[in-house]
């Protein structure tokens, strides 16, 4: 199952960086060399990329990712760049490394939900730690020094990442 | 001491590591239509197993790399090069045979399989750059009398 979820990863860059080589389609033999190539990138790395990564392939879970991506994530990053922007000007900071108990059970959760709190200005992720259940997470203006959950600093972005890397 | 990375660094090159060994391919595979090529794409491909041996760590490393196996490929390369060039010999060394006469790889110019036998030259050197950088990280990485 590993292999088929890194063959699909592998073909669909493929087609995305061959695209236009027939008008505005594919060749077929741009097609045939995908498969070819992607079949031995797949093969090498099947053991890369993780046993359960094939639950990646559910198409529900892609409509979930680009409706986060353009929604949640797009408009925290916006309002955050200007919070960013306005303690440039002001220089109102008080910078600080906050513990941050977060409720998630598998990496990809974490994954998700620590560069979604990187991206947005402000805040950085500096360590994750799955055994204590805790982010790590420097921040440019504590006002809360011992959060009880990621709500105060990430917004909705701890149930997102629960609900795309489940 | 920890020689792997935390959690975020493995899970992204995870995801990571095939994008970038199939960018490495249309690198090399496209090295008559496109910038880039045999060195190029092979230096790519070799960047994804660069980032396996620090995200995973040495151990995870030793595992999976087989310095025999790595060692033939790096010569399979070569060799595939030198008969591709020896291919029009009746002629001259590195006369192109396959685009004046030959049976494959004389489509139209600027379709995959054109250019005569530079296609087979690319895949050669790409796969011979990838072997050959892959196992120099190896034996440096594997270099570590300074723990004694």
């Amino acid at each position: 199952m590993a292999f088929i979820a890194t063959f699909v990863w592998c073909y669909i860059l493929w087609l995305v960086l061959t695209a236009g080589s027939k008008g505005m389609l594919w060749s077929t033999e741009e097609l045939i060399a995908g498969v070819i190539f992607s079949a031995i990138v797949a093969y090498a790395t099947r053991n890369v990329i993780g046993e359960k990564a094939s639950r990646f392939l559910n198409p529900v879970k892609w409509v979930g990712f680009i409706v986060y991506s353009i929604g949640p994530l797009f408009w925290g990053m916006v309002k955050a760049n200007f919070d960013v922007a306005y303690r440039v000007i002001t220089g109102r900071i008080k910078p600080g490394i906050v513990r941050v108990p977060v409720d998630l059970e598998n990496d990809a959760q974490y994954t998700i939900l620590s560069n979604s709190i990187t991206l947005t200005p402000g805040t950085l992720t500096i360590d994750a730690c799955p055994e204590e259940k805790a982010l790590y997470v420097h921040w440019i203006n504590v006002t809360d020094p011992h959060p009880e959950s990621s709500e105060v600093l990430a917004g909705s972005f701890e149930k997102w990442a629960r609900r795309l890397g489940r | 001491m920890r020689s792997d990375m935390g959690l975020i660094v493995k899970t992204t090159a995870r995801a990571t590591i095939p994008l970038i060994g199939i960018f490495g391919a249309y690198v090399v595979s496209h090295g008559h239509l496109t910038p880039g090529g045999g060195f190029q794409g092979g230096a790519t491909i070799a960047g994804a197993g660069i980032l396996f041996l620090i995200a995973f760590g040495f151990g995870e490393m030793k595992k999976r790399y087989n310095h025999h196996l790595y060692s033939v490929l790096e010569g399979f390369g070569g060799l595939v090069f030198l008969g591709a060039a020896m291919l029009g010999l009746g002629v001259a060394f590195f006369y192109n045979a396959l685009w004046h006469e030959g049976p494959i790889l004389n489509g139209q110019p600027g379709t995959l399989l054109s250019a005569g036998y530079l296609p087979i030259m690319n895949l050669a050197v790409g796969l011979k750059v990838f072997t050959g950088l892959i196992s120099a990280l190896f034996a440096i990485a594997a270099y570590r009398r300074w723990r004694e």
